[in-house]
């Protein structure tokens, strides 16, 4: 442990809080995607914690929340440092820090559980210390949680199911950053936009992610689908042609302060993840529609409207590449975005957002998911597993993380860890740990 | 100042009439707004395929409840159905229906809390799941049928599509502990759990005499809720039994002389003098089944990705995702005899238009998909039931019979589905 804290980390910059009347800023996915008011990792990260399902047939078979040792100059580089099982299995997904980085929540999509880990105190080994396990009933039937956007003193958790029909009408959730529940913020529908303005044919009320923009009181949603559809079987799925019809085709802008919706863009065939512009002149985000694989830019006119725009493909999509994931570099020139079923990732310089152009395309492996970047874009890691249900079957079901290095022009291995001959399970989302946040 | 009069007058009309009509169109919204929350999946995909599709999704805020007199259903059978069979062990009362009931909808009942009988027989779908082709299980393990609905359950002894159990009290404990559905560990383990649980004591009490949470109670509770959920009084009924010429429309009339006649649909979904089950209550081999388990899969499947938006995807793209399809060899594994290979129960037809999709596989999304699979004569295969062959059903025949289908929806489903809303959700606290 002794050799953990005299690794030479990072330089952490912790930068003054800027708050927007009530509205306070979000953590996102990945360093790259950190607000300029959080604390965040500049430069050399020393784990990756990696929030990973439970895999019956595999080691103990339970959710688990693993930090990975990242830092070259470390004797754990490219180890698994710690693990921490949480019971049973509960579809681990998706985490997000408190505002002080002090605690990592984890959510699960089956189970509603939340974990919350204590991940300052010692950062190689996270501990957890709370557990919030009546979600559900505390939302009003809220089911799933997601992504977990932390304020100020606020966390805000998009849900992905409900507890009436286990279908896609869901919400938003606001606890406090101490785990008290606060309110719940059901996602506009046709027969009650909650004043939104219905842009096109659709007001599913479907959710999934949620990004902000504080400096313009803007709060971002996008929709997947409900628990029968990401719980079940994708080969199942695929030829279900009643569950087929129900995944999420739309894209809502909200007043972040008020929490309120004010338009409702149609973006058929599943927007999943949100990417913010980083640069303060920039007034736009991204997202990606992961069954009809385009690139979506949601962007603020002249007139200071948002509007939102199909902008480019990823690969081919009359062959779904199902692309589940993407970041963007802190200088909002570069995207990366993964694409599941053909397990490659692919570069588009995103210099002019209205056009997208691909620069980089390479295999990760039979099959890939996330990808996080370090805040100098150098280094970019990669996990395995889409949902327990939807990973790949037989020999093509290969779950890792693998880290690579970008030069700016290639994309070269440094190390992988075989999740599965680690007895470790399925890895999915991916959050930097560093002692330097932590110094006096 | 008579001019003055008559115009207010007028004014007055005028406006009165306005009101009127705008009570009208609010009586009549809101009508249509309650069958839409209480008849269907409040998330609407009608037409879905199309890229003119707009979604008509509603709140589930106004999933709201109100108590029925169950009791009063169950002992008052409307037009169209027999008095309901219940068991002399298991007498239904008020107390036993709301016990039952509170456990039907209580997603604590399952290993991990996520899965309850309510999850797959959703009330405002028609007591099944509308959205699903076949069940999703606890962990979204895979369930290999069709959610039947449990709309009039209460009049059969041949329970579950291969008709492997017998009685309701029975039945309950099969999803509770099967692997794939709620995936409790024991009956002891679930008997234990309700026992822990305080806001079920007093009620297990009030309704068995004292006695508590146990095997026989457990099972005799849920199926005294079930079998209140009786459902008839259709326009069918008015018209076929009640008399009433004018309660049926000429097509759905129609219909019926088809689905009697020329189509033969009656010899299994049977009709009798005076009541009307809409089933034989037995077993026939229709050719889905075997087609599913010795036919050929084709070598792409095609996909919805997005309203309007479908592509054909390779057959070793979806294997790459899905584990090997369980197998099905319907009623033949209860009996073991292998002439009742891909047998399955005749469903029961009425609510048939909340109930889709159909098939014992959920193969087919409307009525007409499967009013034109009869007409093909279901599928080749040597066990196929001589009963189904080619019809020879012209397209306006088989439109009549859709539109006599749609007339077996009951006139009390409003109620049976208000009553479910009413009913508490059970989460951990």
């Amino acid at each position: 442990m002794d050799a953990f804290r005299k690794t030479p980390c990072i330089t952490a910059i912790l930068i003054v809080s800027v708050i927007l009347g009530s509205a306070a800023f979000s953590a996102w996915a990945n360093e790259t995607g950190l607000p300029p008011d959080m604390v965040k990792i500049t430069g050399q990260e020393d784990f990756v914690y990696v929030w990973t399902l439970g895999e019956e047939g595999i080691g103990d078979e339970q959710d688990k929340l693993v930090a990975v040792g990242v830092n070259p100059d470390s004797p754990h580089y490219g180890q698994v440092v710690h693990s921490v099982s949480v019971g049973g299995r509960n579809e681990a997904h998706h985490m997000g820090f408190t505002f002080d980085r002090r605690y990592l929540w984890c959510a699960t999509l089956d189970t509603s559980k939340i974990f919350v880990f204590d991940i300052h105190s010692d950062p190689a080994r996270p501990r957890l210390v709370k557990t919030i396990s009546d979600f559900v009933a505390q939302s009003g039937g809220v089911v799933g949680p997601h992504t977990i956007m932390p304020m100020k003193d606020r966390m805000l958790i998009t849900g992905l199911s409900n507890n009436r029909d286990h279908g896609g009408r869901s919400a938003l959730v606001e606890y406090t950053a101490d785990g008290k529940y606060v309110a719940t913020y059901w996602m506009p529908t046709d027969d009650n936009l909650q004043g939104a303005a219905k842009t096109g044919k659709y007001a599913d009320g479907y959710n999934y992610d949620v990004r902000a923009m504080p400096r313009l009181d803007v709060m971002f949603t996008s929709s997947f689908t409900g628990w029968s559809n990401y719980m079940m079987d994708f080969g199942k799925m695929l030829k279900d042609e009643q569950a087929m019809k129900r995944f999420g085709n739309t894209f809502v802008v909200w007043r972040l302060s008020e929490r309120k919706p004010l338009k409702i863009f149609d973006i058929p065939g599943a927007p999943l993840e949100i990417r913010c512009a980083i640069n303060p002149a920039h007034d736009f985000a991204f997202t990606i529609a992961a069954l009809t694989s385009k690139i979506w830019l949601v962007y603020r006119d002249k007139q200071g409207e948002w509007q939102a725009k199909e902008v480019a493909d990823i690969g081919d999509p009359a062959t779904v590449p199902l692309p589940p994931a993407f970041t963007i570099s802190s200088d909002d020139r570069l995207l990366w975005a993964t694409a599941f079923l053909e397990g490659k990732v692919r570069a588009f310089d995103i210099s002019d957002p209205f056009h997208p152009s691909q620069v980089y395309e390479k295999q990760i492996g039979s099959q890939v998911n996330m990808v996080s970047s370090s805040w100098d874009s150098k280094r970019l890691y990669f996990t395995s597993s889409l949902l327990s249900e939807w990973d790949k079957k037989g020999s093509e079901n290969e779950q890792f993380i693998k880290s690579f290095e970008w030069d700016g022009s290639e994309l070269k291995e440094r190390f992988v860890i075989d999740f599965t001959r680690a007895k470790l399970g399925r890895p999915h989302e991916m959050k930097f740990g560093a002692y330097a946040l932590y110094k006096p | 100042m008579n001019q003055i009069r008559k115009s207010l007058k007028t004014f007055v009309r005028i406006f009165a009439l306005c009101g009127l009509s705008a009570i009208l169109v609010t009586l009549i919204t809101g009508y249509a707004a309650g069958l839409e929350v209480t008849q269907g999946p409040g998330d609407n995909r009608t037409g879905y395929e199309s890229a003119d599709y707009e979604s008509r999704s509603i709140s589930l805020l106004q999933r709201t409840g109100k108590a029925a007199d169950l009791l009063h259903v169950l002992q008052s059978p409307p037009l169209g159905l027999p008095p309901v069979p219940v068991p002399r062990d298991n007498p239904v009362t008020q107390a036993k229906v709301q016990l039952g009931r509170k456990l039907f909808f209580d997603r604590r009942l399952s290993l991990n809390e996520t899965m309850s009988c309510g999850m797959c027989h959703i009330p405002e779908q028609g007591f099944t799941n509308n959205e699903l082709a076949t069940s999703v299980g606890i962990e979204g393990r895979t369930v290999r049928r069709n959610a039947p609905t449990i709309y009039n359950v209460a009049y059969f002894s041949n329970i579950f599509h291969d008709g492997r159990e017998t009685r309701l009290e029975y039945q309950v404990w099969q999803p509770m502990l099967a692997f794939n559905e709620m995936a409790n560990p024991s009956i002891g383990y679930v008997v234990e759990k309700i026992r822990r649980l305080p806001d079920y004591t007093r009620l297990f009490e009030t309704a068995f005499g004292g006695r508590g949470p146990g095997i026989e109670t457990i099972g005799m509770a849920i199926a005294a809720y079930e079998r209140t959920l009786v459902s008839g009084n259709s326009p069918f009924d008015h018209w076929h039994f009640g008399k009433d010429a004018a309660a049926l429309s000429e097509s759905a009339k129609l219909g019926f002389r088809l689905f009697r006649g020329k189509a033969g649909c009656a010899a299994c979904h049977t009709i009798g003098d005076e009541t009307a089950l809409f089933t034989d209550d037995a077993f026939h081999n229709t050719g889905l089944g075997w087609q599913a388990s010795v036919g050929t899969d084709p070598s792409e499947v095609q996909v919805q990705l997005a309203p309007g938006i479908k592509v054909p995807v390779p057959r070793n793209v979806i294997n790459s995702v899905g584990e090997r399809p369980p197998s099905d060899l319907g009623r033949y594994e209860v009996t073991q005899d292998p002439t009742d290979r891909w047998r399955y129960k005749t469903p029961v037809l009425r609510n048939v238009a909340l109930t889709a999709p159909y098939m014992h596989n959920g193969a087919f999304g409307t009525l007409r998909e499967v009013v034109e699979f009869y007409n093909r004569g279901g599928v080749t295969n040597p066990l196929l039931d001589p009963l189904i062959r080619p019809l020879g059903l012209t397209k306006s025949e088989m439109e009549h019979i859709v539109a006599f289908l749609e007339s077996l929806t009951g006139d009390n489903v409003e109620t049976l589905v208000r009553d479910a809303f009413a009913a508490p959700i059970g989460d951990r606290r």
